[in-house]
């Protein structure tokens, strides 16, 4: 089995089918670099609701690890799990090989950075950033000012030591909080929604700041954000959370190309899902091969060690759509029968196209620069595009069936 | 607001030149016949138009006849001795021991030296502004030590009545001072309930009837409530991120707070403590009752040289207080705008359960303290008022009796024309406290439009509006005697302001800070993008003001009228010094009639007050509809 580094996941593939292969590679665990931090069958539950729902994650050192999901789904709550602004009711939370569980956040070896900054607002920057220093001694051995210094200088804010808090912009504040977190030298970072409160433009901005100095650093970061825009942009890993418990844990790539349930495929991006009846399965030597009882005959049956391209023909509403999968050796298989999830892209959906062609109509349409995403409604379903040419009426498009996604399927 | 036709400009939109503007197109468009119609419409439209400055030159006026132009007469009295402006009463005061004790000496040149050793012997001689500086320096401390654990628990901590008991904290504050006074002699005297009680446990009685003691339980009664609500808002307003923050960067609990949450407390701790200091040293009813004259205040001493128509003296003696309060006040906003911070998304710390979640000393210490703490407060707030209630029906001989409630009754029926009568106190507070509801409302709201927006001097229209919360109600007594009572004398014209209207002019004054405080922070806080609409849409700066703006500051209209409404029943200073010598006495100038001779009646019509002012209170509320959003 190859293990792959989480910096470069995603070496350019031929095809979309090779990508999807190659995603499935990488998301495997790199086992090379010691867990830094480990959540085990973590739990926190509230009079009424529970608001973490037995979460496993491993997070290993100097990886940018970030909770995504809509707001409710138990990202914060997790974060603060980690910090020990909770504790949870339930599992154990372990930093490096120690178990931290019951132990207090000051004891913690973290730096927090809030939504709101939580600038002391009675103390200057100067001040706010040489706060963690009075209990714990700057690393390097340099003098408290030194490091204050060190830091305002990372987060491009030299000098600026005797402001007050409220004479700063937002995003100036922003920088504050991490350079202040990061003053004591933490073990885990962690950041909840830190630029949420920020304008689109600095957002950005400041995101590709933020992830400059975490690679500079090498320092583990857990980072929580409702944007998945932002999670894909500045992760080595993401969680995508729904209703407390993590969806998928993978690569930001991998993410977007293999959703691993319709919740990820649909939160991340825009995506078109399809149902539909698996009608056929055809090993890949061109025969469709009908089954019913479930007995594999085809090629590439679980004997070599690399997942096999299967075909499958789906009936969906009307249509009947050929979707390649791959199967992982002895591992499950769609079955003629079976109610199947999949999902196309839609900047992987043609027109004039060579296989699953389908006719649908136009809605409307969004210009958003550099493409234009058209609403189609085919079955009672809507269905995006995303093209440059302005379209109108009926619209023949299709896919490859190596650029869908197999999602899930059962009886 | 699309006129057509020859509109030449149209500079502002509550301009002169809109107005015309708007005449012009209806001329345009109803013809000639409209003429009479129009004509009204016109005026009609001119008036709402300038409603808030007309409020606003109503208010300058009232403040200016009734507040600014009395405390100035007490202010030339104090200085004008026969025609020559002269500091003499002011040098004569300061250098009598008699006033300022030991410092007195310092000012007829002795060495500091020698004034300072005397002041630290035991027989040291603090004067009357000595013992009521002094007075009030415990008064504060012992307001503190009451003030910041309530603040505590009702920030901290959640439990069944916590919003009640938050909202009660304001009731203090506007409770009639002469009937807290009769609740604390009914309490404190010879025969009262913390005697009885003593006895039937079968421990010695206290006797601390005009004692230093029962004046400050009295003043900490009136303002640890204060001091809580101070603290308790900041302590609302800390955000729990920040706490967590220091927590992350490797403070403990006890570190966390003393970095993090005190520095935000102490400003509000300062100011409760200032504002008591402040009130505790322009204290009256409170000494008057219970105090007695060895005990006396310089208020109460003023209020005394008033009585001997001393009033050159009594004028200098207020000035200096109101000189010493007003430097406190100074210090104290000096203080408060370097230090305030503002909070902005903030999370609220969370509340504990009164439960111990364990039984570890961490979690039951401090709800032990809770304990001891609530049994205190049961002694300081509760006792008063249920004295004042159990004493109104008690019989000297241990059984329940309506005798006083009779007494009440056979004086009104009987009394001679020179006595006090209870039914024309109940009236007289009743329509006193309507009348100035009728004038402080619209002009606290008036205020408060002039003092939310932005504007250059808008500071100094804040404090001349808000000065009249500062002054206390002796000064402005003897001023309205001095001045408007007495009279301005113009040809052979003298033009008085006298009786009824003076008190109800006098209550007006004291009674609109108080909606100024409830309808201000509200406006304040409304989205400017909803007036902007509203004027788009085509409303006038006064419509605005009345379909917009006041429906959402509602419940704090409510509250500030209920405010009004009780700080006129409860007002004693002015009006005992207006009413003195007529029959516009009011329920407080009656209990302090009876208290004297009788305590019994004087408990009782201490209830009728509190029965009347709870009321009204409540029909406010209900007409409101709203709850008093406090």
């Amino acid at each position: 089995m190859r293990a792959l580094g989480s910096e470069e996941p995603d070496p350019p593939a031929a095809g979309e089918f090779e990508a999807a292969l190659e995603a499935t590679r990488s998301s495997r665990e790199n086992t090379d670099v010691p867990v830094a931090l480990e959540l085990a069958d973590v739990t926190k539950r509230y009079a009424d609701t529970t608001a973490v729902d037995d979460v496993t994650v491993r997070v290993r050192e100097g990886e940018f690890f970030t909770l995504v999901g809509p707001s409710g789904c138990g990202k914060t709550t997790t974060l603060r799990l980690i910090a020990g602004f909770e504790s949870p009711t339930t599992g154990t939370i372990c930093f490096r090989d120690a178990d931290v569980t019951g132990v207090p956040p000051e004891d913690r070896d973290i730096g927090v950075v809030f939504q709101n900054y939580a600038l002391f607002p009675h103390m200057t920057v100067g001040e706010n950033v040489a706060y963690g220093l009075k209990f714990a001694d700057p690393p390097g051995g340099v003098s408290t000012e030194a490091r204050v210094a060190e830091l305002l200088e990372l987060v491009d804010l030299a000098g600026m030591e005797d402001r007050a808090p409220d004479e700063l912009s937002g995003g100036q504040q922003q920088r504050v909080a991490i350079a202040r977190a990061l003053a004591p030298g933490p073990d885990v970072l962690l950041l909840d929604e830190p630029m949420s409160a920020l304008d689109a433009q600095l957002r950005e901005r400041l995101r590709v700041q933020v992830k400059a100095i975490q690679k500079q650093l090498g320092i583990t970061t857990i980072y929580v954000t409702h944007d998945q825009e932002e999670a894909l942009a500045i992760s080595d890993r993401v969680a995508v959370m729904r209703e407390g418990s993590p969806q998928q844990s993978a690569p930001p790539q991998d993410i977007y190309r293999r959703p691993a349930t319709r919740f990820v495929a649909e939160f991340v991006g825009d995506n078109n899902v399809f149902e539909g009846e698996v009608v056929a399965v055809d090993p890949g030597d061109g025969t469709p091969r009908e089954t019913t009882t479930g007995t594999w005959t085809g090629t590439g049956t679980g004997t070599g060690a690399e997942p096999t391209p299967t075909r499958l023909r789906v009936a969906v509403a009307d249509a009947q759509f050929a979707v390649d999968t791959p199967v992982e050796p002895g591992g499950p298989r769609p079955d003629p029968g079976d109610w199947l999830t999949f999902c196309v892209r839609p900047e992987h959906l043609e027109r004039d196209p060579a296989t699953n062609a389908f006719t649908a109509t136009v809605q409307s349409a969004e210009f958003l620069g550099e493409t234009t995403r058209v609403h189609l409604e085919w079955a009672d379903q809507e269905i995006l595009l995303r093209t440059h040419d302005p379209l109108e009426g009926e619209v023949t498009v299709g896919f490859d069936p190596a650029a869908a996604h197999v999602i899930d399927w059962g009886r | 607001m699309s006129a057509p036709g020859p509109t030449p400009s149209r500079s502002t939109p509550d301009g002169p030149a809109s107005t015309d503007a708007d005449s012009e197109a209806e001329v345009g468009q109803g013809g000639a016949d409209d003429g009479g119609r129009r004509h009204t419409h016109r005026i009609r439209d001119g008036l709402e138009r300038r409603a808030i400055v007309l409020a606003a030159i109503a208010t300058t006026a009232l403040l200016v006849v009734m507040f600014y132009w009395p405390v100035a007469t007490v202010f030339v009295e104090s200085v004008v001795v026969e025609g020559a402006l002269t500091a003499a009463i002011f040098l004569e005061l300061l250098r009598d021991p008699f006033y300022f004790g030991e410092f007195a000496r310092l000012v007829r040149g002795e060495s500091p030296l020698a004034v300072g050793t005397d002041l630290l012997s035991s027989d040291r001689r603090l004067g009357i502004v000595g013992f009521t500086a002094y007075q009030a320096f415990l008064s504060t401390l012992l307001s503190l030590a009451l003030g910041l654990p309530l603040a505590y628990v009702l920030a901290r901590y959640e439990f069944r009545g916590r919003r009640t008991i938050r909202s009660l904290t304001i009731l203090p504050f506007v409770m009639p001072s002469i009937m807290v006074a009769v609740g604390f002699v009914a309490t404190f005297g010879q025969n009262g309930t913390l005697n009885a009680v003593l006895s039937a446990l079968g421990l010695p009685t206290v006797s601390l009837m005009f004692s230093l003691e029962a004046i400050l339980i009295a003043h900490a009664f009136y303002n640890a409530p204060l001091v809580a609500r101070v603290t308790t808002a900041a302590w609302e307003s800390v955000d729990a991120s920040a706490v967590e923050t220091a927590r992350s960067l490797g403070a403990g609990p006890m570190r966390a707070f003393r970095d993090v949450v005190a520095p935000q407390l102490y400003p509000a701790a300062l100011m409760g403590g200032a504002l008591t200091f402040v009130f505790t040293f322009g204290t009256f009813p409170i000494v008057l009752a219970l105090g007695g004259i060895q005990l006396a205040t310089v208020e109460v001493f003023v209020y005394q040289l008033v009585q001997d128509l001393n009033y050159a003296e009594a004028a200098a003696l207020a000035i200096i207080e109101l000189m010493i309060s007003l430097t406190v006040l100074y210090g104290y906003l000096r203080y408060e705008a370097t230090h305030t911070v503002r909070a902005r998304g903030i999370r609220p710390l969370p509340r504990k359960s009164l439960r111990p979640p364990t039984r570890s000393a961490r979690d039951l210490l401090p709800r032990a303290g809770i304990g001891v703490y609530a049994v205190v407060a049961l002694f300081v707030f509760v006792s008063p008022v249920a004295s004042l209630l159990y004493r109104s029906v008690a019989d000297p001989g241990g059984g329940l009796t309506l005798a006083h409630y009779q007494f009440l009754l056979d004086r009104q029926a009987g009394g001679a024309a020179f006595q006090v009568r209870p039914w024309p106190a109940i009236r007289n507070s009743l329509s006193f406290a309507a009348a100035a509801l009728a004038i402080s409302l619209p002009m606290g709201i008036a205020v408060s439009v002039l003092t939310t927006r932005r504007y250059r001097g808008r500071k100094v229209i804040d404090a001349v509006a808000m000065a009249p919360l500062a002054v206390s109600g002796i000064i402005v007594g003897i001023g309205l005697l001095r001045g408007p009572v007495f009279g301005l004398e113009i040809g052979s014209y003298r033009i008085t302001v006298a009786g009824a209207v003076a008190i109800v002019a006098a209550h007006a004054v004291s009674c609109y800070p108080f909606v100024v405080r409830t309808v201000a922070p509200g406006l304040e806080s409304i989205d400017r993008s909803l007036l902007e609409s509203a004027r788009a849409l085509g409303a006038s700066r006064t419509r605005v003001l009345l379909d917009v703006e006041l429906p959402l500051v509602w419940p704090g209209v409510v509250a500030g009228a209920a405010f009004a409404i009780a700080i006129s029943m409860g007002e004693f200073s002015s009006t005992v010094i207006l009413a003195t010598g007529t029959d516009q006495y009011t329920m407080p100038v009656a209990i302090e009639r009876f208290i004297g001779r009788r305590l019994g009646p004087a408990t009782a019509m201490g209830v009728i007050l509190l029965v009347v002012t709870s009321i009204s209170f409540v029909i406010i509320d209900r007409l409101g509809g709203e709850s008093v959003g406090l």
